[in-house]
């Protein structure tokens, strides 16, 4: 018994420890978008590898991820580099298997902007189809894939830490969280929160009570 | 009903007998150690035909009293004095997190939920059946959609819910002003979905009925709470009659079932895979149930009726009935060799029960001049895959590494990691939310720690598991009839798609297997240390309800 009140006490420690952390971090924001058009067009489609590349990109200090808008079911895994003046100056990989319209590789942390990059995204697949969205534009500012070019610019957004933590964005989140419902109003966040101390509570009841 | 009730000895009697406990909680030797398997069970069941029994002629009347006193009792407050208190609390504190997650994630935006409440709406507005499979959203629904920015957020985690009092403002102006359209023939994917789960949530639906859409779902995103409680309750129930020997670890079991982020964010939606996880639960207990103390006609009506549910609420029930069908045949065989044919009557009643919804349904379509399986039988019938051997190694593939000798269906892709365990690990909203890649690798940490356990809990009782091989293939063939139907439903769009199906939530019919895997790595730990392990397991997966919650309100309302 003496083990299992150990056992809880630490792990519940653990847990609220944990939450401490998570919320003293801060997520990613938006540094900077090549634009958001108010409808994507899907510019390319593939069942095969490929190696796109977007010249005339701006990317801010601090960027440490990129994020692409692909389409895929099970998507593959994806290497991202950012070349200027010829050489590389950030580059980062992630693993197969997303699902989404965007996918984010994060990168190593740029110490300075770059102006004038391109930023190319690799991936090998086989069958599966993978669309790419962005924006129609002229052929000499597209992104390519090797010769071929595609019907316009893929739409990329640089992300790096925002300046404001978890923990001060939570008045935010809870405030949102009374927005698209059934009723709106703060009920709904100090339902959901009791909630989940109920949750928290009646387990370890339980387990004081029934682990012996 | 009450001719049921009337004939049946009376339930409160039976749970105040002080020796009745004992002897459903199994024969149990000197040891205090329970007897299982089918050498108990054939001694149990012998010193049964050794009670003198009065023969009957065969009349219809006794045939019906017979059979009606064979029924479980429909009265509710007798069958939960009966429950352990650790099971209820399980199932309370499932529907409460399920609550939880239903106020968390946003409205629709979790997989297929504007296809499942499309396909409710016209079940409520016209009792009928929807008959299309279409994308097209009944106007009312639509505007909802609209208001809320369903179509920028879903899947684009970039982007958030509303967040502002003119968009608010914007929304319910929509709702109260907005076309009040009766029905929904289109419903998307749900089309091919038997009807059960969706008429059932007819009912908040329509109580709700003069309030929004926005009021409607999330009295039946409450509703299908219920069914993560009733998962809980069952799972703790399966470890229950699995591992008899060790109270402690039931509770572990059957918290981790109630605290699995993954039913809690399921069960709080409006999707028929809450209900299914249910019932399954309730069949693998009532399997376990009928291992431990024999099938008698309770039982296999219980399983029979339960089984017919499955069918009406999830096509991927299909998937489970061999193994259920083998379960009901290898108990009926060892009934075979004490009661000889008799035995047969719980057989035939069991499958009668179970398949009866399959046939009605096979005849009216058949009388209709329908495909006499419906919607199922274009899925059937694949023109593209004729390689059965392909099949079999995609599916294999789908869930394992690969074998020498197969086709690389995934090139780099492990499949079990990346799909499998990254997705149980957390894959919300629809299909567009997931943790950082570092909490992913972290987490195998724990599952290998917990896989070791309880891989060393089965070692050390495999003399135990010997005598009940029987019973463990069963449960293993329901398990591989589900993944291989999951497995041969992604086939049929491969490659165009890898893995259409490999979402983790079409395992939640197995959730209690997971538990009593769990309930076992705890015990694994031994005598001394389990229960603290099992704490630790416990609050581990308090964790991870806890961060994915968390999860899902930074994606959705930063």
């Amino acid at each position: 018994m003496r083990e299992v009140r150990i056992a809880l006490i630490a792990g519940l420690a653990l847990l609220v420890a944990g939450i401490g952390v998570a919320l003293a971090r801060s997520p990613m924001s938006v540094a900077r978008t090549n634009g958001t058009p108010s409808r994507e067009e899907a510019i390319a489609f593939t069942t095969h590898g490929a190696t796109y590349c977007q010249s005339d990109e701006l990317l801010p200090q601090g960027t440490s991820a990129i994020r692409l808008s692909f389409f895929a079911f099970a998507g593959p895994r994806l290497r991202v580099v950012v070349y200027a003046g010829g050489r590389s100056v950030t580059s980062g990989e992630s693993g197969s298997g997303w699902t989404s319209r965007v996918v984010t590789v994060p990168v190593k942390p740029l110490a300075r902007a770059v102006s004038g990059a391109t930023v190319c995204a690799s991936f090998q697949m086989r069958d599966e189809e993978l669309t790419v969205f962005g924006k129609f534009t002229s052929r000499p500012s597209a992104a390519r894939n090797g010769r071929e070019v595609l019907s316009g610019r893929m739409w990329i957004e640089y992300l790096r830490p925002g300046t404001r933590s978890w923990a001060s964005l939570v008045p935010t989140i809870l405030s949102n969280m009374t927005f698209g419902r059934a009723s709106s109003g703060p009920g709904i966040v100090v339902l959901a929160l009791l909630l989940l101390a109920a949750v928290a509570i009646l387990s370890s009841r339980l387990v004081l009570r029934e682990l012996r | 009903m009450s001719r049921r009730s009337g004939t049946r000895p009376s339930p409160p009697a039976r749970a105040k007998d002080p020796t009745k406990k004992r002897q459903d909680a199994g024969a149990a030797n000197g040891n205090g150690r329970k007897q299982v398997g089918s050498r108990a069970f054939t001694r149990r069941a012998q010193a049964t035909r050794r009670r003198p029994t009065v023969r009957r002629g065969p009349t219809w009347e006794t045939a019906i009293s017979g059979f009606a006193s064979r029924l479980p009792s429909l009265s509710l407050a007798p069958v939960l004095r009966r429950l352990p208190r650790a099971a209820l609390i399980c199932a309370l504190i499932a529907c409460l997190n399920a609550i939880c997650w239903s106020l968390v994630t946003p409205p629709f935006e979790l997989t297929d939920e504007p296809d499942h409440f499309a396909y409710v709406k016209q079940l409520a507005d016209t009792g009928s059946l929807p008959t299309s499979g279409s994308e097209e959203t009944a106007e009312e629904e639509l505007a909802a959609l609209i208001a809320l920015r369903y179509y920028k957020v879903r899947q684009q985690p970039q982007n958030h819910t509303i967040s502002s009092h003119a968009e608010q403002a914007e929304l319910e102006s929509r709702l109260a002003s907005g076309p009040h359209d009766r029905g929904s023939p289109a419903v998307g994917a749900a089309l091919s979905e038997p009807p059960l789960y969706y008429a059932l949530e007819t009912v908040p639906y329509s109580l709700a009925k003069s309030g929004t859409v926005l009021d409607r779902l999330q009295l039946m995103r409450l509703a299908s709470t219920l069914f993560a409680g009733l998962t809980a309750l069952f799972a703790f129930l399966f470890i229950r009659e699995t591992l008899p020997g060790t109270r402690w670890a039931w509770t572990v079991g059957g918290l981790c079932v109630a605290l699995a982020p993954l039913l809690g964010f399921m069960s709080g939606a409006v999707n028929p895979d809450s209900m299914l996880a249910a019932v399954s639960a309730a069949l693998f207990y009532l399997l376990a149930r009928a291992f431990r103390r024999g099938l008698d006609m309770r039982v296999a009506v219980a399983i029979g009726a339960v089984s017919a549910v499955g069918f009406l609420t999830k096509l991927n029930f299909i998937g489970m009935a061999p193994g259920v069908v083998l379960g009901v045949i290898v108990l009926t065989a060892r009934a075979w060799r004490v009661s000889g044919r008799s035995a047969l009557r719980p057989l035939a009643v069991a499958l009668g029960i179970a398949f009866s919804p399959v046939v009605l349904y096979v005849a009216i379509n058949m009388l209709s001049h329908r495909e006499p399986l419906g919607p199922v039988s274009d899925a059937i019938h694949d023109p593209l895959h004729t390689s059965v051997l392909g099949q079999i190694g995609y599916i294999w593939q789908l869930y394992l590494p690969r074998l020498p000798g197969m086709t690389n269906d995934f090139p780099g892709l492990f499949t079990t990691r990346q799909l499998w365990f990254d997705g149980y690990v957390g894959f919300y909203g629809f299909l567009d939310t997931t943790f950082p890649g570092w909490v992913e690798t972290l987490a195998l940490i724990p599952a290998g720690a917990i896989a070791l356990l309880c891989i060393r809990s089965l070692l050390r009782g495999r003399a135990i598991l010997r005598g009940r091989w029987a019973e463990i293939a069963v449960y293993a063939i329901i398990a591989i009839g589900l993944l291989a139907l999951v497995g041969a439903d992604s086939y049929r769009r491969f490659p165009e798609i890898d893995a259409e199906y490999a979402q983790p939530r079409y395992l939640l019919p197995l959730m209690a297997l997971f538990g009593a895997a769990l309930a076992l790595a705890a015990r694994g730990a031994g005598r001394r240390w389990g229960p603290a392990v099992g704490a630790l397991i416990v609050v581990l997966f308090l964790a991870h309800d806890v961060f994915s919650q968390m999860l899902v309100a930074g994606r959705f309302y930063i």
